[in-house]
């Protein structure tokens, strides 16, 4: 417990060079989700993450860490 | 990697925009009607302002129009898709955020008005105000910051 959430969401879109709503487009959701998620604002579900990571072929452990 | 379809852009970048007007109106909305309540106090007036007709429940009329913006109805003109997107989980948390926030203020202000001795004696309907009333004004602009800064570029 105690674990806080990491993400690298922000650099691996800026690595393929995609905006907030471009990503936002290839996972179907809103660029406000994206936007919390890369701020830690807004924890996502699963399966966001899961869509997340495949979007950005990557993997959801690579996208996200617990430290 | 997924196809990129410029019409779904479209609809995101829709969306932001919903979603942007949505937390201003909302911030707009709940400020105008704390201002008025203000200047106004309508259940608390003794010149017959509110001792009957209309202007007697307006307030509530305006409190429930303004928790209703708080309701995942925002986009509803705009189709299927574009609500889903102005209405995501994001905007969901924080209205629940929003709602939790007026409950522990109603609480507060419940226990408040129970637990201090009051100068004056207090209707049912007074009482029932000055709980309704500043936590209908919480909720929606507590949604709005929350939309806001989720919105805020960065």
């Amino acid at each position: 417990m105690g674990d806080e959430l990491h993400n690298r969401l922000r650099e691996e879109r800026a690595r393929r060079d995609l905006t907030q709503a471009q990503l936002a487009e290839l996972v179907g959701v809103s660029r406000k989700t994206i936007n919390t998620v890369e701020n830690g604002i807004f924890v996502p579900s699963t399966v966001l993450a899961l869509r997340l990571a495949k979007a950005l072929g990557t993997t959801v452990e690579k996208l996200f860490q617990l430290r | 990697m997924m196809a990129r379809n410029p019409d779904s852009r479209n609809v995101v970048e829709f969306a932001d925009f919903i979603s942007r007007r949505r937390a201003k109106g909302t911030a707009l909305a709940a400020l105008v009607f704390l201002i008025i309540q203000g200047i106004l106090h309508p259940v608390f007036r003794t010149d017959g302002y509110a001792q009957s007709g209309p202007r007697s429940y307006m307030w509530a009329v305006n409190a429930a129009l303004l928790l209703a913006l708080i309701l995942p109805a925002g986009g509803l003109i705009w189709g299927r898709r574009v609500r889903e997107l102005v209405n995501d989980d994001v905007s969901r948390a924080n209205a629940r955020t929003a709602a939790a926030a007026a409950f522990w203020l109603a609480m507060a202000i419940a226990l408040g008005l129970y637990a201090l001795p009051l100068s004056r004696a207090m209707t049912a309907h007074q009482a029932i105000y000055l709980i309704v009333m500043p936590t209908t004004g919480l909720a929606p602009l507590v949604f709005a910051w929350l939309e806001s800064r989720a919105l805020r570029d960065g």
